[in-house]
Formats: structure tokens, sequence, C-alpha cells
């Protein structure tokens, strides 16, 4: 397997559970955490490795947790984390190396952008004196780093609370919702930005509820619900795997009624419906590649023009929406 | 053939959501709500019964002067020679410690959490400004202050009324209680509701709002008494005024006994009811203008 | 009720010392739903402090459904819902006291109010909920209250901010979907937020405002634009799609493991189909390369300094 020079991302091996990653840095190895009766993690397996990788779940599932957990900040009941081959809660060295940008709001007040995140580098003893300046230079707020962190608006400060996060060059970034409150320019360059991270070899741990944006940064998803692990590995191929689910295709065409009557005849078709609001029809299979096959011969001796072919459940979205039914 | 029968025929009459199409109050109906809702508040209405406990409580300790009052009268009813009032209708428009504590816990409740639960927005995004906001809120906790120092007073009157010899002759020997009373508690509920509402509108923590109301109580009282010295032997001094708690006794004074009370610390200085008119009416003043820069919601 | 534009703005200008919230934004919105993006400082809340007559334009005029919001905004005022970003709800009372007051709040009398509070809590979904302390609500929940004392009043339009955030997904499709319903009630809705994806799933009209200024405003379906370039799945046998293509003249690459061609025309579109069913490819996808609203939005804003 040649492994493609711009993108060192750990890829599971053939062999491997998907929830498992080859050349891990995280690993999670049958967690149980819980707090009084109740249960966060439940005997929780899964491994992160170098790229992004998309954490997540309905609210309650456990990630705050499982995050808190890996960054060592609470401690496991059962089973073991190890980041780097070590114990996040005891060793204080690989501390140095992990970095958490926690979802809550809560910046020191009084302080400048630049004052902050200088006192993050001079807290963990970062001897650069650029890298401040650096970090908020990456996230783009570096004309506005003599500005008091309170008086930014929310997107803002989370962004300053990343640049806090960068300026330590951890190896593992964990991040709760690092998009919460910022407009659509300043996604797009985050997500830019983590996946730049993500290729150049450092492992970036992504919560976040809007699923469309883990799509485009992640190459690997980590669903959990209730505390376990609902799912893992790339969403199409999580997808494959449950093939006891029909899937459902969009197909607009300039004679529908035509193409519908033929689809029927197919055996691999389940189902067809009008959806008058997307213009088309809705096709169920229960075998994605048989109709895949057929459709254009089908097409083409009926002399139907096909406009759009789109599988309507190809989508984190609609993944999600099965995983958490 | 037949007559319709009725089912042949049918109609779905509600898909979900049915418009309003009544009457639509502005203003008014906001600030009327606003105010029945702050009373419900105060009074622990449609809440637990724990935040019923205190104003019941209170309520009964105010009225257990009137009550033993009565007790008195009816107990040395055959014996008049025997018989003494421990409390007039004047005295009884008083400052009593737990109508203090009551403003202290109440006015703090019904005004802050609204700016601390950032409910204020929502507010003022219907038809309702600043003014009828202070209106509200000071009205209801006025109402409460009064209902509560006027209540007692009604328990006194209808018993000293029914332990007299007549009634009648009670009734229209004290007419004049009949204006004295509800005038004078007005004045005094007004008052301690604007200061109440006033320092609470000042900070959104309730704990802080009732130690403030308290502490300047206490503060003003302290040092008014420091001030004045022994009034008794020296005389009165306008220095009593400072104390902003008395403040509106003086007043009350003014219209039971058409004078300053020889009792009071203000006895025989210059023209002490209007000093004391005057800066009753500057406090007020003083936590009106407070309470209307606070909740100015919308910006030039 | 049901006539005339929701919203005209003409000239509006809102200037704070130091920045300019809103620069000059002329506006005409029709009754609909209505997505309101904006960039750099934008100033979404100065917007919703300027429609609801909390805050005086520096210049220009504000009309809301057809009033003056400058001569009249408690009238303006009772005919808008709001539900802001922020939490803002008192904690210690029931949901259906909370929204049978702020009914009450709008001008409702006593009783209408309390119906009407049982009838939208009915319809955002809080069934026996609504009789427990607001406290003790999730995110959703309280989401879903918020919207609730919006819509007590009847509103003709109510302003959300941000509705979705903080929810999970199932939670947001579930909010999105009432938002959307609220337009067969009658109601409008402008919908200020960062996602996009609710915009074009929601909305029918879309305003984008920069650092103050209007970069577009339009119907969301008329603002996205079909290119001309048309992306097919093969699974994998794009190089075999790009030669059959390629020998009836269609210029077509491979690029992510997909093929994107250029197809002019209805016949091509034809041959396209003809050539998949000849090499007996499956065909997972087809579409037409639309930009998206995110595309659009990044395209047309200033880039920021």
């Amino acid at each position: 397997m040649t492994p493609t020079p711009e993108a060192p991302v750990a890829a599971p091996a053939a062999d491997l559970d998907p929830a498992i990653v080859a050349d891990a840095t995280v690993e999670v190895d049958a967690v149980s955490v819980w707090f009084g009766p109740k249960v966060a993690l439940s005997e929780l397996t899964c491994s992160f490795g170098a790229g992004v990788s998309g954490l997540l779940g309905p609210n309650g599932a456990g990630k705050t947790t499982l995050m808190r957990a890996i960054t060592g900040l609470v401690g496991v009941n059962e089973g073991g984390i190890r980041v780097h081959g070590r114990d996040p809660r005891r060793d204080r060295a690989v501390h140095g190396r992990m970095a958490l940008v926690p979802e809550d709001e809560a910046v020191p007040a009084g302080l400048t952008a630049r004052q902050f995140v200088r006192y993050v580098a001079d807290l963990h003893g970062v001897t650069d004196r650029g890298a401040p300046d650096g970090a908020l230079r990456t996230v783009e707020l570096l004309d506005v780093a003599d500005r008091r962190v309170d008086t930014f608006s929310k997107g803002m400060r989370q962004r300053t609370k990343i640049a806090a996060s960068l300026v330590t060059d951890p190896d593992i970034l964990v991040l709760d919702e690092p998009l919460n409150g910022a407009d659509p320019v300043q996604r797009a360059h985050l997500i830019a930005l983590f996946k730049h991270l993500g290729g150049s070899g450092k492992t970036v741990i992504v919560s976040s509820h809007v699923l469309n944006e883990v799509e485009r940064m992640s190459e690997r998803v980590v669903v959990l619900v209730h505390g376990r692990l609902a799912a893992a590995g790339g969403h199409r191929a999580i997808r494959d795997a449950m093939d006891d689910t029909p899937r459902h295709v969009l197909i607009r065409s300039d004679r529908g009624r035509q193409l519908a009557s033929a689809l029927i005849g197919l055996d691999s078709v389940t189902g067809v419906t009008f959806d008058p609001k997307r213009d088309g029809l809705v096709v169920q299979t229960l075998q994605a590649r048989a109709l895949a096959v057929a459709l254009p011969r089908l097409a083409k001796d009926a002399s139907v023009r096909l406009l759009e072919v789109r599988p309507l459940d190809d989508s984190l979205e609609s993944l999600f929406r099965e995983l958490v039914r | 053939m037949d007559a319709a029968t009725g089912h042949e025929r049918g109609a779905v009459y509600d898909r979900g959501y049915r418009p309003y199409e009544g009457p639509r109050g502005m203003r008014g109906a906001a600030t009327f709500a606003l105010y029945k809702a702050s009373m419900r508040r105060a009074l622990g209405l449609r809440r637990a019964w724990r935040q019923k406990v205190a104003p019941f409580v209170l309520l009964g300790v105010v009225t257990v002067p009137a009550i033993v009052n009565v007790g008195i009268g009816y107990v040395t009813r055959d014996r008049l020679a025997d018989r003494f009032q421990i409390i007039t209708y004047r005295q009884y428009v008083g400052v009593s410690a737990a109508l203090l504590l009551f403003v202290a816990l109440v006015a703090p409740d019904v005004m802050c959490p609204d700016r601390r639960q950032r409910v204020l927005p929502l507010m003022f995004a219907r038809p309702l400004i600043g003014v009828d906001y202070v209106i509200a809120k000071v009205g209801a906790i006025g109402t409460i202050l009064f209902a509560f120092s006027f209540l007692p007073q009604l328990v006194l009157f209808i018993g000293n009324m029914l332990v007299s010899n007549s009634a009648l002759d009670y009734f229209t020997g004290h007419l004049d209680v009949l204006w004295k009373v509800p005038s004078a508690v007005i004045v005094l509920a007004m008052y301690y509701a604007v200061i109440g509402c006033a320092i609470a509108s000042l900070t959104d923590r309730r704990i802080v709002a009732g130690a403030g109301v308290i502490g300047l109580f206490l503060l003003t009282s302290i040092t008014s008494g420091i001030i004045v010295g022994d009034w008794e032997l020296k005389g009165g001094s306008a220095a009593a005024l400072i104390n902003v708690l008395r403040l509106p006794l003086y007043l009350r004074d003014l219209i039971f006994l058409g004078h300053i009370d020889p009792d009071s610390p203000l006895n025989g200085v210059g023209g002490g009811g209007a000093l004391a008119t005057a800066t009753y009416l500057a406090v007020l003043v003083a936590g009106i203008g407070v309470l209307w820069r606070r909740y100015r919601w919308v910006e030039r | 009720m049901d006539a005339g534009p929701l919203l005209r703005v003409d000239g509006l200008t809102k200037r704070y010392p130091g920045v300019t919230a809103v620069d000059d934004l002329t506006l005409d919105l029709p009754r609909g739903r209505i997505g309101l993006v904006g960039a750099n400082g934008a100033g979404k809340s100065t917007m919703f402090r300027l429609l609801l007559g909390l805050a005086h334009p520096t210049e220009g005029r504000i009309e809301v459904c057809g009033i003056d919001v400058a001569s009249d905004p408690i009238r303006v005022r009772s005919r808008l819902g709001y539900m802001p970003e922020h939490d803002c709800l008192p904690l210690d009372q029931t949901a259906a006291d909370v929204v049978s007051t702020f009914g009450e709040l709008s001008g409702l009398p006593a009783r209408a109010a309390r119906q009407r509070a049982s009838d939208i809590l009915d319809l955002v979904g809080l069934d026996e909920a609504r009789f427990r302390p607001i406290s003790g609500f999730s995110t959703g929940m309280r989401q879903r209250t918020k919207l609730a004392q919006a819509l007590v009043g009847d509103p003709e339009l109510v302003l959300l901010d941000e509705p979705t955030a903080g929810l999970d997904p199932t939670g947001r499709e579930e909010m999105l979907e009432l938002v959307a319903r609220l337009g067969s009630f009658g109601i409008s809705v402008l919908m200020a937020t960062h996602l996009l994806d609710d915009v074009q799933q929601v909305c029918d009209h879309v305003v984008m405002i920069d650092a103050g200024k209007l970069v577009v405003s339009g119907g969301t379906e008329s603002l996205l634009e079909r290119t001309g370039v048309v992306t097919i799945d093969v699974g994998g046998n794009g190089e075999a799609l790009v030669g059959g293509l390629a020998r009836r003249g269609i210029t077509a690459t491979v690029l992510d493991g997909l093929v994107e061609a250029t197809i002019d025309g209805d016949d091509a579109m034809d041959a396209l189909r003809d050539i998949v069913a000849e090499l007996e490819l499956p065909l997972f996808r087809l579409s037409t390369r639309l930009t998206s609203l995110d595309e659009v939005f990044v395209r047309r804003s200033r880039v920021p300094t």
C-alpha cells in the first residue's frame, strides 16, 4: 500500500476493526466512566491517529466526557486511556503535547487576545517569542489582538481559544464545537485549518453537531450513543455496513412515470415514490449496485433523459439519523 | 332519497394552528399583565409552597398586634376601666421589622431574576417600554405592602368596633381614621416599594440587593442616630432626616396629628414638617430616577 | 394581513462610536421565510434591535409589515415575535406558566393567553414536560420553549436568532422542520444564522450582509446557479468513462474518484447516459454541479482584513 505523500493519514489496516487505527496516538481501551449513578461512558474501545476524526453523538452521549478523559481532566473508572503510550491523567509530559478547546465560553476577563495567548504560551514554557502572534495570525485575529477578549463575539472568543491551543504546537488537538458562532467565511477558513493540521500529521479530534461540516473536515468518524460506541470509520463505509436498511436514490428525469414503470420491473427495486418537492422519483432498494447498473440501460431503452441521480442517504446526516433512531 | 344524515359530508377543521382573532391590548394590557405576574411571584402563587411561606408568615406577624388588641378589648369588655390599647392606629402604621424584611426579600425577588436570567430582552420585545415595566413592578410591591399594612388595620378597626359598647358610635366617632389610615399606608407603601425596587434594580443578584436594602436602612438610621444624639434630652435635629428608614413616619404623623410628633427626633426643628415632606419627595424622586435609568432599553 | 411586503428598509445606517454596524442598507423583502446571514461583525443583533424599535437608526427608515418603526414601535412589536440566541427563560417557573404569561404580556387577555399557550406548546412538541420547571429542561426543550413564547402572540413575523444553536443533529432537524412549517401558518420568519445549510433547507429568500453592507438579497433558488459541469460517480471506473466520452467528443476528467464532464446540452446528456449504459458501468451519482450558498457567500463577500 503506497502512502500518498502529502497526507500521512493513519489508515485502518484491512483486518482491523474500523474503530481502531494503526499507529494510533490515542488509545481508548474498554473505558467506562460514571458520575454517581450516571454512566457517561460504557466499555468504550476506540483509537485515534493522525488526521482529522469526527466525534459525533446526540447531546449527553458522552462526547464531552471522552474528550476530557483523553486530555486527562477526568479519570476513568474502568479500562484505560493511553496517549503516546502514557496515561494522560498521571503523566504530565504527555499533557504538553495535547490541547483541549472546550465548548464553554469562559474566558479570563480583562485580558486582550494577545495577552491571553501569551499567558498560555508562558504557562507551557513555550520559548518561541513569535508563537502567540503566529497562532493569532492562523486564526485571523492578529488585527484585533489588542482588543479585550470579553468584548469579542462568540465566534471570535472561540478562535482565541483555538489560537491558545495552537501556540503550544500540540500533537493532539481535541476541539468541542470549534466552529460555534463563526460566520460562514470563518467556518470555511477553520475547516481548511483543521484539514491542514490533520494533513501535517497531527491528531485532530473534532466534536460537532453540524454534520455536513464534519463530513468535509474529517476522514473518519466515531459515533457515540448513550455512552457506547455506535459506529466508527469512514461514513460511507459505515453506511455500507448497514446493509439491512434500504437505500434511497433520487432520480430526476424528463419522463418520470415512464422511468418509474420500468424501474418497478427490477428485482432490486423495493419501492418507487413520486416526490413533487424534489421533482423526481425516490427509488428504494436493498441492492444499490444492481440498481446503479440497471438504471442507465433502462433509461436508454425507454428514451428517458436522466437529469440527476443522487443517493439520499449518502450523507452523514442520514447515517446519523439511522444510528440514533 | 332521505334527508342528509350527515355522514356523506366531512371536513377537517383543525390542522394544528389557529390564528388569534380576538382583542389585543397594547401597553396598558401588557403593563397590567406584568403587574399581576409580579404580584403572583411576590406572593409565591403558582410556585412551590416554600415561596409562599415568607409572605403569609409576615402577614400573620403584622396582624398579631391587632388580634392582641381586640383580644384585650374582648377580655375587658365588662371592665372598661381595665382596658388599654396596646397600639393606636397611628402607631400601627409603623415600621415593623417584619415588613422591612419582607421588602428586602421580595423586591429583589421580583426585580433581579429578570435581569440575571436575561429575560428583559423578551419583555421589551413586546408592547412594553421601560416606564411601563417600572410602574408594573413598583406597583406590585406597593400593592402588597399596602395590603399587608392595611389588612391588620382593618382587623383592628373592626375588632375595636365590635368590642366597644356601641359599634355605630365607635364608627361615627372614628371617621377620621377611615381616611388617615389609608393615606398614611399609601405614603409608606409607595416609599418602601420605590426604594426596594430601586436598589434591587442596581444588581442582578438577589442577595446583594437584599443586603443593599437592609444596609441602606441600617446605615442611615445608625448615622442619623449618632448625629442626632440623645434627642430626648437635647431636642430634635434636622439630621434625623438622614434616617431613610423613618422618613415616611414623619409624614404619617403629619397626617394623623397635623404636626410633628413631640416624641420624635425631629421635635422642635423649625419647619420640620415641610423639611420632612421635601426630603421624602427627594428620596422618591431619586429612587424613580435610578429605576428610570436602569430600565431604559431603547437606545438613541 | 397577508398583503404587502414584509420588510422595507431604505438607506438604513446605524453608527456607533468606532464601528458602523449597518451601512446604507436597502431591502425589500417579501413574506415567507428569510435567512439573514452575516460576516465580519455584520451586526445581526443590531438589525434585530432596529427592527424591534429598540434602537434608532442613524439614517434611513424601516417599515415592518407596513408600519414605520420610528413612528410606532409599539405597534410593530405587537406584530413581532422574538427568539433570542441566549438563555432568556425564567428558570423557576413551568413552561406552561411562562408561555402563558408572555402571551398576556403580548397583549392577549388572560384566558386567551392560556389557551394559545397550550396550543403553541402542543405545536412545538412539549408534552407533559410543560408542567415542569424550566430549570430541568434540556437545550432542545429550552429552544422549543423560547420559540413558543415568540409564537404565543400570533405574530406576523418572528425573529429567530440562531434557532439551532446547541442542538444535536436530531434536534436541529426538528427545529428546522418547525420553522419550515411556520410559513404554512401565515407566519413569516426572519432567521439569523451562520449555518448556510439551514438557510438552504428552510428559507425561500436569503439576505447576506458583510461588515454592515448588503452583499446579496435574493430567492434561495435563484442564487444557486447551475454550472454546466456534470459530476458522475461510476464507482471507480472513471477512466473507462472518460475514454468513452472522449470518443464522442465530450471533455471529461477524473477528480477524487469522480468524473467531471462539460455537458453543453440535452444531446450531450443523453450521450452520457448511453455511454454509461453501453459500457455497463454502475451509475451511482449524476449531478449538475450547483454552487452552494457557501460558495456564493464566500465569493461575494469581501476578503476579511
